[in-house]
């Protein structure tokens, strides 16, 4: 069941064309992260959302009922902000209970209702404090409380984390998407971090120029990528260019490239001849020096592995893995991680193994 | 760096700098201290030395009908042009900040044009317009209508600062919590400006309280404020009322900058 329907919505500034077409489904308890560089038009969509932007054409379904031109205070939304918004005249108390006496919720079902919130976001004893007296951390958790004590229909959170240091926003990060799922509520939430959005979302809508670039799960995301810019703005990728010079199966090609023939996988329908780019993401690569790769022999595997032969031009530490630059023989490079206790020196020649499942195609 | 050690090892500039500024200060201070010294001694004239402490001028100032009156006169012009401004004043400054687009900044400008134009051309021009319609000088709505544009700046800007401080995302915030729009503004812009709104008052009562052109030129007949008073004393008489009227003045000024700091915090002043 949809819970909130986007449909072909179109906003204009001037001449600039912030939200071409974008129509977004969203089930019922659904987290769906709104993800792009600034500009792309993720806030703005979130904003149509939470009726404090109209859009010029298109609707908005919360259910069945039509809020294209409802005021946001008669939508029925919890909103989170990136810089709090906490009311700072009011104590934590105080700010959860605003919701709560605009609904004419009666004082003593308030009470409890605050009660039972803050001890949800780990804020008991907290009440009689002014948003001053906590740290960002906990400020952002009463913006959080003071949302969803009022139970709306959809929570909206825009980049709520961007305010926080690095290792309270992935603790946050958990806390939020935890918090999301034990309460069931449908979330939207705008960020423009590529980790956030993976870790939290049940789905994710990749945004640029105002257009959606992607439509779909983390994982289809990540190993499906529908272009070029999707794959570049979600983790590290490699891309090495070619022609398809056969389809196999429904969803696998042999692509001719310049440092050999390659099998790889991609979306079904590409026709021969067709420009393409190969994407292997960096941590499905293997990596032999050429001697020990010779001394063991080929055959190993068993996948209809790929081997392309390189020379490593760089190898950055870090920690848990070393990351290799390998430039192969037709000049394109390569990103290689590589386990830390298997020293490779720059100038080493490499043999990179990869499997065809493990790759994905994209229109060039 | 460079600042940060130049703090620590004072030059000789700095030295000087200090000088200059703490002479400045006495310059500008003397004068009125010597006028409350002047309010308090016992000696017939307005003049040095000293003879002795007394509150006996203090008394024949407020034994004096005409000070009296004219005080409360002043005290009265100055409340209602308060009251009137923290009005307008506030409601021009969210027009201002939040619905004039292409013609905001010089809607601004106009705004605080009695701070710009000298006082004396608003007086004339005001009298000349007074005149035009009929009601010249005859009746205190002139006087008032003056001081009124003259302080309207004071509430305007200090409340247009207090709302470009101000984040927006709270009044979002509240909307998005089922708030209309009036009660946004009651529980959450209002608290959140009040004290720029404390601040301008506080400024426009001590300014119209001050006033001395406006006043001379566009008072009604028979009614006199305070420093018109004052001016027409000086005329005739040169005993230390007069220096205790100043005195007055002086203690409500502080009186208003005291009230800033407890209530609002002098910080919060910024123009």
């Amino acid at each position: 069941m949809t819970a909130l329907t986007i449909d072909r919505i179109n906003k204009r500034y001037g001449n600039l064309h912030i939200l071409k077409d974008i129509s977004i489904p969203i089930g019922q308890g659904e987290f769906v992260s709104l993800l792009g560089p600034s500009g792309c038009g993720k806030t703005t969509t979130l904003r149509c959302i939470a009726g404090f932007e109209r859009p010029d054409t298109g609707r908005i379904l919360f259910g069945e009922r039509d809020v294209t031109r409802a005021l946001p205070e008669q939508r029925d939304i919890g909103m989170v902000f990136q810089s709090y918004a906490l009311f700072p005249h009011m104590t934590v108390a105080e700010n959860l209970s605003f919701g709560l006496e605009v609904r004419k919720v009666a004082p003593a079902d308030r009470q409890r209702r605050i009660a039972d919130v803050l001890a949800m976001v780990r804020l008991e004893g907290y009440d009689k404090r002014y948003p001053r007296e906590l740290s960002g951390g906990q400020q952002q958790r009463v913006a959080l409380a003071r949302a969803l004590v009022i139970e709306p229909s959809v929570l909206l959170l825009d980049e709520p984390l961007a305010n926080l240091d690095a290792t309270l926003r992935d603790e946050m990060r958990f806390f939020i998407r935890d918090l999301q799922q034990r309460v069931g509520i449908t979330s939207i939430y705008v960020t423009h971090d590529q980790a956030e959005a993976m870790v939290m979302s049940d789905k994710i809508v990749v945004m640029s120029a105002g257009t959606i670039s992607q439509f779909g799960s983390p994982r289809e995301i990540y190993e499906r990528p529908a272009s070029q810019s999707v794959a570049g703005f979600i983790g590290r990728s490699n891309t090495i260019g070619g022609k398809i010079a056969e389809a196999l199966g429904q969803d696998s090609y042999k692509v001719e490239t310049p440092c050999g023939s390659i099998g790889a996988t991609g979306p079904a329908g590409l026709s021969r001849g067709a420009d393409v780019k190969i994407m292997i993401r960096p941590e499905n690569i293997n990596t032999r020096s050429q001697a020990a790769a010779a001394g063991q022999g080929a055959g190993e595997g068993g996948h209809s592995d790929n081997v392309l032969s390189g020379s490593v031009v760089n190898s950055v530490y870090q920690g848990s893995a070393n990351q290799l630059a390998v430039k192969l023989g037709s000049g394109d490079r390569v990103i290689v991680d590589v386990n830390g206790r298997n020293p490779l020196e720059v100038g080493e020649q490499v043999a990179l193994r990869f499997a065809a499942r493990d790759t994905w195609l994209l229109a060039s | 760096m460079t600042r940060a050690s130049s703090g620590v090892e004072k030059t000789i500039w700095d030295r000087l700098f200090t000088v200059l500024v703490a002479a400045i200060y006495i310059f500008l201070m003397f004068p009125i201290v010597l006028v409350v010294l002047l309010s308090f001694n016992s000696g017939e004239f307005l003049a040095f030395p000293l003879e002795g402490f007394s509150l006996r001028w203090f008394e024949a100032l407020f034994s004096n009908k005409r000070f009296l009156d004219a005080t409360l006169y002043s005290i009265r012009i100055a409340a209602v042009s308060t009251v009137v401004n923290a009005v307008i004043g506030t409601l021009a400054a969210i027009y201002v900040a939040r619905h004039a687009t292409v013609a905001r900044d010089y809607i601004r400008l106009i705004m605080t044009a009695p701070l710009l134009v000298p006082e004396i051309l608003t007086a004339i021009a005001l009298l000349f317009y007074f005149y035009e319609i009929r009601i010249g000088t005859d009746y205190s709505i002139g006087i008032q209508i003056g001081h009124i544009v003259v302080t309207f700046p004071y509430v305007f800007l200090n409340v247009s600062s207090a709302l470009f401080n101000f984040d927006r995302s709270q009044e979002e915030a509240a909307r998005s919590l089922g708030a209309g729009g009036w009660m946004t503004f009651r529980r959450v812009t209002l608290p959140a400006i009040k004290p720029g709104i404390i601040t301008g008052c506080l400024f426009a009562f001590v300014i119209s309280f001050d006033i001395f052109n406006i006043s001379l030129l566009l008072k009604s007949l028979g009614s006199n404020t305070l420093p018109l008073e004052l001016f027409d004393y000086l005329r005739f008489n040169f005993d230390p009322t007069a220096a205790a009227i100043a005195s007055l003045s002086i203690f409500m000024t502080f009186a208003a900058i005291l009230i800033i700091d407890r209530t609002v915090g002098l910080r919060s002043l910024r123009f």
